[in-house]
């Protein structure tokens, strides 16, 4: 039978890098096709192209049979490819009816709202969503964005569909949902592309996988044949096996606590209901939970950069309610934020300005008044090294580092001990391997359980399950602004923390 | 910025680029200039006039030393504010009051001179000293105002700055005409004239001279304040991020607060040097436009304080060649000023080239 796609010989070159080099990639009707590879592997670009927002360099592309040129996502949909990118396109403010049928070409000038309405609520009951088309689309939770999203390019009968990592926002039981729905589709005869980097995910929803490594495609193969081990050697072209060693821990006294703390949201609403917990020294606790759910003004309060509106902050049995966190980092709270790559870097100064963006305030990188340039290079060279940071020197320019050397290059600025004396006693790290490659997330797993091993007390706010249960000694699990749960190590399952991250969990 | 135009005949897009050497860039701004000149070459080829004659006469300004001196002379108040403007503009305040700012530093040097002139309540050789103080601070404080406002209320400091130099200049027509008029001065609105010792012109009897020297110890400094002080260190990191400074703990209101300051006040000292630089008393509309077209010039120096004193030169030989064309051919003041605006924008669409660069593609929409 026609394949729905083939790709053949697909080169995109952009400056400094070629992003896929000739690629070859086919999508079967029925079929769940996933596109597995590390970040910068070249997926996202490749489905890019396939949607009609790059133009290949060189290459043919076939759909249904038929050679075509795909010069924008309109030429793409008029083919029946619809891509629900990781970051929805969708206009909050309107109904999920006016944004369903945004863009449909019609016949006419009068809309038959009703008429649309009902068919919307039709297909969603296929696939087991229920959806209420005049609902406002802010109101909808992530999960219900999505059946959103995969509505709109249903709705104009798209049959290759493109999810880009599309579990990334869901819930557990969301996530069960959308395979099923997927599975139904593929069951109608349409063809899935599942782009991840999520192994797990791979070998419960494809058909058949795809890996790429560095702009190529490394392997195409039917999921039966294959298991998680060699995907991930596929992956990374090495055993991605890690060895921790030791992970038994000895927790000590606690160096932080917060005691029913209550906080806004950017948006002036709750975001923290009394949250109270302790992370004691040696030990890694884990906040598991869908983001949004408070995480991350969780860590902002602790960190002096939201106000407590209840409640208090501990550290080091020093009350740090409210105080600035200037004062707090001098408690020797180091902080490694949400994506740090943009909120925790200037990509125009350079990577030594970086290194020391917190303490070149402090003897002896500078007196009262003068920096002192000299001992804040010789530092930096050395961390440089010390981090395994790759950067053509420390005068480079942070917006030249990849990701995963930007995170290394946060992590030396906030483990390193520069302020004060020692190592940092609170690391509150928020989603600090988000985003990386397989090579970048073991080096921050290995360096967060070395500083456990120094004693310092580790916040880790997470919402990848697998991470959070191989790294944590406690696990709470955070819904809505509150604590559901607290699981000691090796008492969590996903069942259990997936329960508790949504709102069939017992309150 | 839309970095993709769709077009009949093709496709434009605007791409970052990712380097771009010195050579090029300096080849850029050579030939921006020169394609500037051409420009300007026809307009006045339009308006009837010669443009070879026209290049000779502002040629002439940087040649025969009278009139350098003259230039030197009129750019240092733009230098001045120019390097105040750089130290905002690096913590990302758009200071666009360099003028009002300007207005009101004269009015402090002049107070001073009133001072001892009228009360004698210190001695001549404190003059000048004071002066520079009290100009210092009465524009850093007219700046400070929108600093406490941008801090404390977050009020866009576009607008206040820009409203405050409307203040000032009326402050200053107000005074003229009122309380500080020359009583002697057959009722024109002017100060008293300056004594030698309130004039700056220490250095050779110069105000060029003087001029010159006292921006360049400026440009020093403040090449020094932010090169190698934890406050110009904060004050980068503010200008590129609010949100990575306050994440590293500075204290962002602080910062806005001294920034401003500082930047206010090297334009009251640039107010100061044209009152007892340039003019020698204080008149109505004493600064035509100084702190204006020192935006243009902390722009074009990429806000670099040792380019900003060039830059200052350069167009304060433009505002001389004004005067000259004015004199020699009869061209209006307004086409110099045009001239000044055709250079400028050039220069700064190859600014824009250095950083992005403009792809075609061939085939449009279907």
């Amino acid at each position: 039978m026609e394949p729905l796609v083939k790709l053949r010989g697909i080169v995109k070159r952009f400056p400094g890098v070629v992003a896929n080099d000739r690629v070859d990639f086919e999508l079967r009707r029925g079929e769940v096709h996933a596109l597995l590879g590390e970040n910068g592997a070249g997926k996202t670009t490749l489905m890019n192209i396939l949607y009609g927002l790059y133009q290949p360099d060189e290459g043919e592309i076939y759909v249904k049979g038929r050679k075509v040129r795909l010069r924008s996502p309109r030429d793409a949909i008029d083919l029946g490819i619809g891509m629900v990118h990781q970051n929805f396109r969708l206009i909050e403010p309107h109904t999920v009816l006016e944004n369903i049928i945004l863009g449909l070409r019609e016949p006419g000038i009068r809309i038959d709202f009703e008429k649309h309405a009902e068919r919307i609520r039709l297909l969603a009951e296929k696939y087991g969503w229920r959806i209420d088309p005049w609902m406002r689309v802010w109101q909808l939770s992530a999960g219900e964005k999505q059946q959103v999203e995969l509505l709109k390019i249903l709705y104009r009968g798209a049959d290759i569909l493109i999810l880009d990592e599309p579990t990334s926002v869901l819930t557990p039981h969301e996530t069960r949902m959308l395979f099923k729905a997927l599975r139904r589709m593929a069951g109608e005869g349409k063809g899935v592309i599942f782009i991840t980097h999520k192994l797990g995910e791979v070998m419960e929803i494809s058909d058949r996988v795809t890996v790429m490594r560095r702009g190529r495609v490394v392997v195409t193969k039917s999921t039966k044949e294959t298991s998680p081990e060699e995907l991930a050697y596929y992956m990374v072209g090495r055993s991605a096996i890690l060895d921790f060693g030791g992970v038994e821990s000895a927790p000590g006294e606690v160096v932080a606590e917060v005691i029913d703390l209550e906080a806004l949201s950017d948006k002036g609403v709750p975001a923290l209901r009394k949250v109270s917990l302790a992370v004691r020294s040696g030990e890694i606790l884990g906040i598991a939970g869908v983001s949004g759910n408070g995480q991350v003004e969780l860590a902002e309060v602790i960190v002096g950069l939201r106000k407590a509106t209840g409640g208090k902050v501990i550290i080091s049995g020093i009350d740090a309610t409210n105080k600035s966190t200037r004062e707090i980092i001098e408690l020797g709270v180091a902080y490694i934020p949400p994506e740090s790559v943009r909120w925790g870097i200037i990509p125009e100064m350079r990577v030594v300005d970086n290194l020391f963006l917190k303490a070149y305030r402090y003897p002896p990188y500078s007196s009262k008044l003068i920096l002192n340039w000299g001992r804040m290079f010789e530092k930096a060279e050395e961390l440089v090294k010390e981090y395994e940071i790759v950067t053509p020197s420390v005068h480079a320019k942070a917006r030249s580092l990849s990701g995963g050397n930007l995170q290394r290059l946060v992590l030396a600025r906030e483990l390193s001990g520069l302020i004060g004396e020692g190592i940092p006693k609170l690391i509150v790290a928020a989603y600090p391997t988000k985003g990386l490659d397989v090579r970048a997330t073991n080096f921050v797993h290995k360096t967060l359980l070395r500083y456990r091993r120094l004693g310092a007390g580790i916040l880790f706010i997470s919402e990848d399950l697998d991470e959070i249960m191989m790294l944590s000694d406690r696990i709470a699990v955070m819904f809505e602004g509150r604590i559901t749960g607290l699981l000691e190590r090796g008492k969590a399952d996903k069942e259990k923390l997936g329960l508790l991250m949504s709102e069939t969990a017992p309150s | 910025m839309p970095t993709k135009i769709e077009t009949r005949l093709g496709t434009i897009r605007i791409e970052r680029r990712l380097t771009y050497s010195r050579l090029a860039s300096a080849a850029t701004t050579l030939t921006a200039f020169l394609l500037s000149l051409l420009v300007v070459a026809v307009i006045l080829r339009v308006m009837g006039l010669d443009p070879a004659r026209a290049f000779a006469v502002i040629g002439e300004v940087f040649l025969v030393p009278r009139l350098l001196s003259e230039s030197v002379k009129q750019s240092i108040p733009i230098c001045l504010s120019a390097l105040g403007l750089a130290i905002a503009f690096k913590m990302n305040y758009w200071n666009i009051g360099a003028e009002g700012q300007i207005y009101m530093g004269m009015i402090a040097a002049t107070g001073i001179v009133l001072l001892h002139a009228y009360y004698n309540l210190f001695h001549e050789s404190m003059l000048l000293p004071l002066m520079t103080i009290a100009s210092f601070i009465l524009g850093g404080a007219w700046c400070l105002i929108t600093g406490i406002l941008k801090a404390k209320l977050n009020v866009n400091e576009i607008l206040t700055t820009l409203m405050l130099n409307y203040v000032a200049i009326l402050l200053v027509d107000y005074l003229v005409h009122g309380p500080w008029r020359d009583p002697k001065g057959y009722g024109f609105p002017l100060s008293i004239e300056f004594p030698d010792q309130a004039k700056l012109q220490f250095l050779f009897g110069s105000p060029a001279c003087t001029g010159l020297l006292v921006a360049v110890v400026a440009a020093a400094l403040v090449f020094c304040v932010l090169d190698y002080t934890r406050l110009g260190f904060e004050i980068k990191v503010v200008g590129q991020s609010l949100r990575v400074a306050r994440y590293a703990g500075m204290n962002v209101s602080k910062i806005i607060l001294l920034g401003s300051f500082l930047s206010g006040g090297l334009a009251g000292v640039g107010g100061l040097s044209i009152v007892s630089g340039i003019i020698g008393r204080l008149r109505p509309g004493a600064s035509p436009g100084y702190g204006y077209t020192a935006i243009i010039v902390a722009s074009l120096a990429g806000l670099n304080p040792w380019l900003v004193v060039a830059a200052s030169i350069f167009f304060g030989g433009l505002l001389t060649a004004g005067g000259a064309l004015q004199a020699s051919m009869n061209i209006p003041r307004a086409a110099t000023q045009m001239i000044q605006a055709i250079i400028f924008l050039f220069i700064l669409v190859g600014e824009f080239l250095k950083r992005y660069r403009i792809v075609f593609e061939r085939g449009g929409r279907t």
